[in-house]
C-alpha cells in the first residue's frame, strides 16, 4: 500500500545564483500559498523569521495544495536542500525526504560544476528530474542551447526541458503540471511501523531542537513516545507543525507527509541529520539507509585580536552551535595568540561562512590560524592517531608515514581557462582524473590533497576562470603524502600560531614566503628581529627586521604636551593590540597577512 | 607674540604672518595680552616670578617699549624678581638693530633662532635669513651686553649632510653661546613640510644618517664642556634654561597669548592641576579676553593617571631624570610602585637606569625615548 497519492514531494536543486530562490516564490504564489499581502521577494529564505505562530521556520521548505488542470486538489511539498558543497551530506538526505526534483539551469550560463553535483545526487536517490531551463528572459538567455547541453551532459531528453521565467511568471503553471503528472505519489506504507526522516533541523529559543522530517512508513501523532534510532533516545512527542508556510499545528503527520516535529530535545547536538524517528514501544526493525555520523574536515584555530574578548567569542560560538551541528570548537591555548578555540568545519566555505558572521555579526577581530585537515599519523610503533593541528604531531623522528585526505574535485568552466585552471591544479598537487567537453563547457575532474584546497584554491579558481569556473567536491579517502611541519621563529622563539603541515617540495617556498610577509609587517623594534622558517632543527629560510635606530621627539614644551601624550597613548594602544612572542612584538596584521599568503 | 614676517615651511605654531606689524596691531594685541593677564593673574596668586619667557612667533618683530610694558605688567602683576627674562630673537638686521633697547627693558637672556651658519641649509629650511646675519646678530648681543644667548639649531633638515652639521657645531661653538637648543627637524602634518614628505617629496636625511647626526651633536657638544641636560638641550655649567626646565618639572607657567598654554597651579578641587589653551586664533582669542571668560581656552583637567605618565615622560626627557621622591611625594608611591613591569623590561632592555634616587634613560633610550615613553601611557 503506497501513501497519499495526491501528494507529491519533491525538491528545487541547482548551482548557486541560478534562480532556485525566486522560483520557490513563484510556486509559492502561483498556487496562492502565500496571499499578495505576504508576498514579497524569496520570502522563504527568511531566516530568523521569529516566532510566526508557536516556532521559528528556518527551511525553504513549504506545503503547497493545487488544483491541478485534471480537477483534483494536490498537496505538493517544496522541501528545502541546503544551498553549498560542503553540505552535500544534507542535501542528500534532503533529496532522501522527496520523489523528484526540478533542476534548475540559468538560461545564460548553462550547466555548472553544482548542477551536474546535485543532478546526480538526485539521480542516485532515485528521484524523477524535471529538468528546467530558468531566466529565459535575460537578453544572454539560450534555451535551446542549454536544454541539449542537460540532454549532452545530464542525460535527461532535451525535449522534457521546461524553459520559466522565475521573474515573469512564465512556465511557471507548465512546471506545476509537469510536478504532478511526473514526480510520483509518495512512497511508503501508511501500515508499517513509523519511519520518519530527520532531513533538517535548527534551533528555536523557546522549545529547543526543531526538526523537519518526512514521514515514510505509518504515521506520528502529537503525544507519541518515539525513538530516534541512530542517537537511540526517547522523546515525546509535544507539537507537529505543516508549513503553510507559516508553522500550523496539527495532531498527526501521516506516510508521504512532510512538517515539523517538536521533542522536547534541547541542543542541536542531540539531533542528527538523516536519523530515522520511529515508535518507542513498536519500533520499525530498520532504519532508513544512508546515515552517516558527519565529522568536521577543516580546522582553524579562532582567537580573539584582543584577549578580553575570549568570553565574546565563546558566547558567539556557542550561539553559532545552537543553529550548526556541524560546527565543532574546543578551547586552544596559543603561546603567541593566547586563549582561542580549535574549530571545526564541514568545509573551507563553511569555515568562512562562520568567521564571516562571528566577524560581523558578533562584530569580533579575529585571528584565525591556517585552515589544516586532519590527518592520519602512522607512528613506527604502529599507533594510528588522527590530529588536526600542528601542533599534535609527533616527533619526525617517530614518525611512520603520514596520510592525507584527498578529494575529488569537479571543476566546471569554459575552454579559454582550461590552461590556467590545470596550471593551479598541478600546483596544488592535483591528479587529473578526467577531461570532458560539453558543449561550450569543459568540465575537469581532479583528485587533489584536500589541505590544498581549504586555503584559497576557491578564490584562486574564480581568479583563474574570471568568475566563470565552479567547483564541486567529494572526499576520495586518504594517501600517504611526504609531508612534515613547518615552523616559524621569531629571534627563535616559536610562533606556534604560525606552524603548518605541508608537502615538503613546497616547505621550502612557503617558508620564504612566510618569512618575507612577516618581516613586512612587524615593525621595528628596538631590537633586531631574526625571522626564521625551520623544519624540525634545520632552518629554511631566514631574514631580519632590522632594529628601529631612533624614535624621539625634538620638542617638548608647554603646548606640546597633550598632544604628545595623546601621541603616546595611540602608540602604546597600537602595541596592545599586538601579541609578544619572546621580546617581539607582532601586529595582528602580521599574523593575517602571513595566514592569508597564498601561492602567487 | 603670534606675528612673523614669514612663516617657515616646517612651523606648526599658531601665526600671524605681519608684514611689517603695524603700531596699531602691536598696541591692540599688547592691550589685549595685558587685559589677559590681569584676568588669569588670580589663578597664580601668592606665586613668585621665576622667570619670563617672551616666545614666538617673533617677539623681536615688537619695538622695545611694547617689551618693556610688558615686562612691567609682568611684574607688576607678581612679587619677586625673575631668574631669567628671555627673549626669542631672529637674526635679521632689523630686529638685532633693538638689542641695546631690549637689554635695557629687561631682557637679560637671549633665545636668537639661527637654525644653521649654512646658507643652503637655511635656504632649504625656508628661512629668512642668511648665514652672515646670524654672524651679525650674535655678535650684536655680545656688544649689546648680553652675557647669556642660546643659539636655535636645526639638525636633519632637507638635503642636509653629517659634514654640514658638523660645520654648524663647529660655526656655533665659535661663539660658545651659554646655551645651545639643537633640534632634529620634525615634520608636523598640515605643514608645507609635512605635506611634501606625505607624498614623499622631501629629501631627508635617512635615519641612520640622522642619528650620527645627534651622536655628532652630543659628542661635540659635550667635548666643548656642554651640559645635555635635555634631550635637544645643551648648557654650559650653570646656564641650563630656568625656564623651559619648569614644563619638563611639571611646575606652574602662565601662558599669555593668542595659542599660549598654561599649566595652572594644583588645587584642590584639581590636584594635578589643569592645562589651558588658548585659542590659536587671533579673533577668538581677543574677544574671550574681552569677554572676561578667560581667552575662550580650552581646558584640560588632569587626572592623576595622566600626570603620572606625564611625570614619567618629562623628567625622563632631563638629564637629572625623574627623581623618585619628588614623583612619590606627590602622587603616594614611588614609580616603581605603578610601573615595575615597565621598569624591569626597560632596564633589562638597557633603555633605563633606575639609581635609588632617580630614573634615567641610557644614550640608547634617548635615542628611542618615545619608545620608552609609551610603556608608561
Amino acid at each position: 500500500m503506497a501513501g497519499d497519492p495526491r501528494i507529491r514531494n519533491f525538491c528545487i536543486v541547482a548551482h548557486i545564483d541560478h534562480g532556485k530562490s525566486t522560483l520557490a516564490d513563484r510556486l509559492l504564489e502561483a498556487t496562492g500559498t502565500l496571499s499578495d499581502r505576504e508576498r514579497r521577494d524569496q520570502f522563504l529564505d527568511k531566516m530568523d523569521l521569529e516566532r510566526e505562530r508557536g516556532i521559528t521556520i528556518k527551511a525553504q521548505t513549504a506545503r503547497m495544495p493545487y488544483r491541478a488542470q485534471d480537477g483534483e486538489e494536490y498537496l505538493l511539498n517544496l522541501i528545502d536542500t541546503p544551498g553549498h558543497v560542503d553540505f552535500s551530506y544534507e542535501v542528500s538526505r534532503a533529496l532522501q525526504a522527496c520523489e523528484g526534483a526540478v533542476l534548475v539551469v540559468d538560461a545564460a550560463q548553462g550547466i555548472e560544476a553544482q548542477t551536474l553535483a546535485n543532478a546526480y545526487l538526485a539521480i542516485d536517490a532515485g528521484l524523477e528530474i524535471l529538468p528546467v531551463v530558468n531566466k529565459i528572459d535575460l537578453p544572454a538567455a539560450d534555451p535551446d542551447r542549454v536544454a541539449q547541453e542537460i540532454e549532452d551532459v545530464v542525460g535527461l531528453d532535451a525535449a522534457d526541458v521546461l524553459s520559466v521565467s522565475a521573474k515573469d511568471g512564465r512556465g511557471i503553471d507548465a512546471l506545476l503540471e509537469r510536478i504532478v503528472a511526473v514526480v510520483p505519489p509518495p512512497r511508503g506504507n501508511p501500515a508499517a511501523e513509523l519511519r520518519a526522516l530527520i532531513f533538517d533541523s535548527w534551533f528555536d529559543s523557546y522549545v529547543g531542537a526543531v526538526m523537519l522530517v518526512r514521514v515514510v512508513d505509518g504515521s506520528v501523532t502529537a503525544g507519541q513516545r518515539i525513538r530516534m534510532m541512530a542517537r537511540g533516545t526517547d522523546r515525546e512527542v509535544q507539537e507537529l507543525h505543516v508549513l503553510d508556510p507559516h508553522p500550523r499545528k496539527v495532531d498527526c503527520l501521516a506516510a508521504g507527509e512532510v512538517g515539523v516535529v517538536v521533542a522536547g530535545v534541547k541542543t542541536l547536538a542531540e539531533v542528527r541529520v538523516g536519523d530515522t524517528l520511529t515508535d518507542f514501544r513498536q519500533p520499525a526493525s530498520e532504519a532508513l539507509p544512508g546515515f552517516e555520523d558527519v565529522k568536521p574536515m577543516v580546522f582553524t584555530g579562532l582567537y580573539p585580536v584582543l584577549a578580553e574578548n575570549y568570553e565574546n567569542l565563546k558566547t558567539a560560538l556557542e550561539k553559532l552551535k545552537l543553529n550548526d551541528a556541524s560546527l565543532s570548537y574546543e578551547p586552544e591555548t596559543s603561546a603567541a595568540l593566547g586563549f582561542g578555540f580549535r574549530c571545526g568545519f564541514l568545509g573551507f566555505l563553511h569555515s568562512e561562512i562562520v568567521q564571516e558572521r562571528l566577524e560581523r555579526e558578533y562584530d569580533l577581530d579575529l585571528i584565525a590560524t591556517a585552515p589544516t585537515v586532519r590527518y592520519r599519523v602512522v607512528e613506527k610503533n604502529g599507533r594510528v592517531a588522527e590530529i588536526e593541528s600542528p601542533a599534535a604531531l609527533p616527533d619526525a623522528a617517530d614518525l611512520d608515514r603520514i596520510e592525507e585526505p584527498v578529494i575529488l574535485a569537479t571543476i566546471h568552466l569554459p575552454p579559454e581557462f582550461v590552461g590556467p585552471v590545470i596550471k593551479l591544479c598541478q600546483e596544488r598537487r592535483g591528479t587529473q582524473r578526467d577531461m570532458n567537453h560539453h558543449g561550450s563547457r569543459v568540465q575537469l575532474r581532479y583528485e587533489l590533497p584536500l589541505s590544498e584546497v581549504v586555503l584559497d584554491f576557491h578564490d584562486r579558481l574564480k581568479g583563474a576562470t574570471r568568475g566563470y569556473g565552479s567547483l564541486d567536491y567529494e572526499l576520495q579517502g586518504y594517501r600517504q603524502a611526504d609531508l612534515v611541519k613547518l615552523d616559524v621563529m621569531v629571534n627563535a622563539d616559536p610562533v606556534d600560531a604560525l606552524s603548518l603541515i605541508v608537502h615538503r617540495d613546497k616547505s621550502h617556498q612557503r617558508g620564504t614566503d612566510l618569512a618575507r610577509k612577516l618581516k613586512e609587517f612587524i615593525p621595528r623594534q628596538m631590537y633586531e628581529v631574526a625571522i626564521q622558517a625551520a623544519i624540525g632543527t634545520r632552518v629554511i629560510a631566514r631574514t631580519t627586521v632590522k632594529a628601529l635606530r631612533k624614535n624621539v621627539t625634538a620638542k617638548c614644551y608647554g603646548g606640546d604636551i597633550t598632544r604628545k601624550r595623546k601621541l603616546l597613548e595611540k602608540q602604546k594602544e597600537g602595541k596592545r593590540r599586538m601579541k609578544r612572542v619572546g621580546s617581539v612584538e607582532i601586529p595582528q596584521e602580521a599574523f593575517l597577512a602571513a595566514l592569508r599568503l597564498d601561492d602567487s | 607674540m603670534p606675528f612673523c614676517e614669514r612663516i617657515c615651511p616646517y612651523c606648526d605654531f599658531a601665526v600671524i604672518r605681519a608684514r611689517p606689524l603695524s603700531p596699531e596691531d602691536e598696541s591692540a594685541y599688547l592691550d589685549t595680552l595685558c587685559a589677559e593677564l590681569h584676568a588669569r593673574a588670580g589663578a597664580f596668586e601668592g606665586r613668585r616670578l621665576a622667570s619670563i619667557y617672551l616666545g614666538g612667533g617673533t617677539p623681536s618683530l615688537l619695538q622695545a617699549r611694547s617689551v618693556e610694558r610688558i615686562l612691567g605688567a609682568i611684574r607688576g602683576a607678581f612679587p619677586g624678581d625673575p631668574e631669567e627674562t628671555t627673549l626669542e630673537v631672529n637674526p635679521s638686521t632689523l630686529e638685532t638693530a633693538r638689542l641695546p633697547d631690549f637689554r635695557v627693558a629687561g631682557i637679560d637672556r637671549i633665545s636668537l633662532g639661527a637654525q644653521s651658519f649654512d646658507d643652503t641649509t637655511l635656504r632649504r629650511l625656508g628661512r629668512g635669513h642668511r648665514a652672515s646675519e646670524v654672524h651679525r646678530s650674535f655678535e650684536a648681543c655680545r656688544a649689546a651686553g648680553f652675557a647669556n644667548v642660546s643659539l636655535d639649531l636645526i639638525v636633519a633638515a632637507p638635503g642636509q649632510t653629517l659634514t654640514e652639521v658638523e660645520a654648524d657645531l663647529v660655526a656655533a661653538l665659535a661663539y660658545a653661546p651659554e646655551h645651545l637648543s639643537v633640534y632634529e627637524l620634525s615634520l608636523e602634518p598640515g605643514t608645507p613640510f609635512g605635506k611634501a614628505a606625505a607624498r614623499g617629496r622631501l629629501q631627508r636625511p635617512g635615519e641612520e644618517e640622522a642619528v650620527a647626526m645627534l651622536e655628532c651633536v652630543e659628542a661635540r657638544l659635550c667635548a666643548a664642556g656642554y651640559e645635555r641636560y635635555e634631550i635637544s638641550s645643551y648648557a654650559r655649567p650653570g646656564h641650563r634654561s630656568v625656564h623651559n626646565r619648569r614644563y619638563w618639572q611639571r611646575l606652574p607657567v602662565l601662558g599669555l597669548g593668542m595659542g599660549a598654554v598654561s599649566s595652572d597651579p594644583p588645587s584642590p578641587r584639581h590636584p594635578f592641576g589643569l592645562r589651558r589653551s588658548n585659542p590659536r586664533e587671533l579673533a577668538p582669542y581677543s574677544e574671550g579676553v574681552a569677554a572676561g571668560d578667560g581667552a575662550g581656552a580650552q581646558v584640560e583637567v588632569l587626572g592623576a593617571r595622566e600626570a603620572r605618565a606625564e611625570a614619567v615622560f618629562l623628567a625622563l626627557r632631563t638629564g637629572d631624570g625623574l627623581d623618585v621622591e619628588l614623583f612619590a611625594g606627590e602622587f603616594g608611591a614611588p614609580p616603581r610602585h605603578f610601573f615595575a613591569r615597565e621598569l624591569d623590561r626597560l632596564t633589562a632592555d638597557g633603555l633605563l637606569e633606575e639609581a635609588p634616587d632617580a630614573l634615567r634613560l641610557t644614550p640608547r633610550g634617548r635615542m628611542l625615548s618615545d619608545s620608552v615613553f609609551a610603556s608608561f601611557l
